[in-house]
């Protein structure tokens, strides 16, 4: 389509209809405005093919006596492997390279697992986070919608009994984003994961971080030796059980969703997800995975009582975890925070 | 202006043996050291050799065509990566007479 700018239209409000015609918008405004569905205020556009852009891996704080160590933890986080620039790089094709360039932002987890029901294995997540806060008075919602993609290490064969002993989808567990929020002296955590196997069983659903009516204690798997609050840090509080239920996260009906996998573990697709929440009211909004939108008003986040020096906090965060002894990998090419 | 980037590869954690960092892509990068930081030490003046990996995938691993660096102490220790090294990059790490408790990390320009 030929875009013919006109010099006086630089105030143009924006209209998805008719915007090839009537703005002087840049080719990236324009991608932006293609590619996403930002809200009125734009909080940050990270391409990853430009650098970080400020997102880093999460990892415990390092503040105890004698030698900055990390306070005591049920979980260990400090195995979470770094997140890093990737050329998305495969030994028979060669580099995969990114949707808007040659590197997206990769976030991998180790070798290691343990069964879905038990506390999750050091270096069997990996975490990507940004640290932004509100600004705006009266600000109402909050969303982050990025382009992505996920595979696993095509490392060794499986068992040559089975049909593809080279593809390996179900070696990934999940992966999801959301965001670590505090405002108005409340803290909550909210998110949507792609459950896509657990403990080998395929099942490929969405889930929302909301607790389960759980103690603390139950929250940190009936075992005392950290501080835990429920519902804080769903990606590895909560207990899990062996039919999948897991009580950090509940279930959205009828998400059921095969996204792409492409035949191989060396094939990347980019996908879109969006979520929408609610910070006025606390709630979720909705939610959307490709051209799936999910309803989600009326469900209340799971908030606690606010820390301390933290309030009005944004932290936009991804995740991933695998499921088999096997790394697997989440890739971002670029993501989309805003509000309105 | 030129981009730069440190990860960190392990924190805080004994280690004894072999060790191989986790697979790291620094494709953007023009050049890379790898900071292996020693904090603590037991037995008998551990020694740690260490030698620069290159990959074509991230699995298959090969030596960049550089000698192993060996040392001790407590301190900071800087493995400077030699040019061309492409994308991949690990560090293969052996301690021998003892344990050695490390913090690894790879500094990155380009």
């Amino acid at each position: 389509m030929v875009i013919t700018p006109k010099i006086n239209d630089a105030d143009v409000i924006f209209n998805p209809k008719t915007f090839h015609y009537h703005t002087t918008m840049s080719v990236d405004e324009i991608i932006l405005r293609s590619r996403f569905q930002p809200l009125k205020r734009i909080l940050a556009y990270d391409v990853f093919n430009t650098g970080f852009n400020g997102w880093m891996t999460l990892l415990p704080n390092f503040t105890e006596y004698p030698d900055f160590d990390v306070p005591k933890t049920l979980v260990n986080k400090d195995q979470w492997p770094p997140v890093m620039l990737s050329s998305a790089t495969y030994r028979y094709p060669g580099t995969h390279g990114a949707m808007s360039g040659t590197f997206s932002l990769k976030l991998s987890t180790r070798p290691v697992h343990s069964r879905y029901e038990d506390i999750p294995a050091p270096g069997s997540m990996g975490h990507a986070i940004k640290r932004l806060s509100f600004y705006t008075p009266g600000s109402r919602f909050l969303q982050i919608e990025c382009w992505f993609s996920y595979t696993a290490e095509q490392d060794t064969l499986d068992s040559d009994d089975h049909p593809q002993p080279g593809l390996h989808e179900r070696s990934i567990r999940a992966f999801g984003m959301g965001f670590d929020i505090q405002e108005r002296g409340e803290r909550y955590q909210v998110g949507v994961r792609h459950l896509n196997c657990f403990n080998g069983n395929l099942v490929q659903r969405w889930e929302i971080e909301n607790s389960a009516d759980v103690t603390d204690k139950e929250w940190a798997f009936g075992l005392e030796g950290d501080w835990c609050k429920r519902g804080i840090d769903p990606w590895w509080f909560g207990r899990r059980y062996p039919d999948g239920r897991h009580e950090a996260f509940q279930i959205i009906p009828d998400s059921h969703q095969q996204l792409i996998y492409n035949e191989t573990d060396c094939k990347l697709n980019w996908q879109y997800m969006r979520l929408k929440i609610d910070t006025l009211n606390r709630e979720y909004v909705e939610f959307q995975c490709q051209d799936r939108i999910w309803d989600l008003r009326g469900t209340h986040v799971t908030n606690v009582p606010g820390y301390h020096r933290i309030d009005n906090l944004i932290n936009p965060l991804f995740w991933v975890e695998t499921d088999e002894d096997r790394r697997v990998f989440f890739y971002i090419d670029s993501v989309v925070v805003s509000q309105e | 202006m030129k981009q730069f980037n440190a990860s960190h590869l392990e924190i805080k954690k004994w280690f004894t043996g072999t060790l191989y960092t986790h697979p790291y892509e620094a494709g953007w990068a023009d050049e890379a050291i790898f900071f292996v930081m020693i904090e603590h030490e037991k037995g008998d003046g551990p020694t740690l050799t260490a030698r620069v990996e290159i990959s074509h995938d991230g699995v298959v691993w090969a030596s960049d065509g550089s000698g192993p660096v060996t040392f001790s102490g407590k301190g900071l220790h800087p493995i400077k990566v030699q040019p061309n090294f492409g994308n991949w990059l690990r560090l293969a790490v052996e301690i021998e007479g003892g344990e050695l408790f490390l913090n690894i990390q790879i500094h990155c320009k380009g």
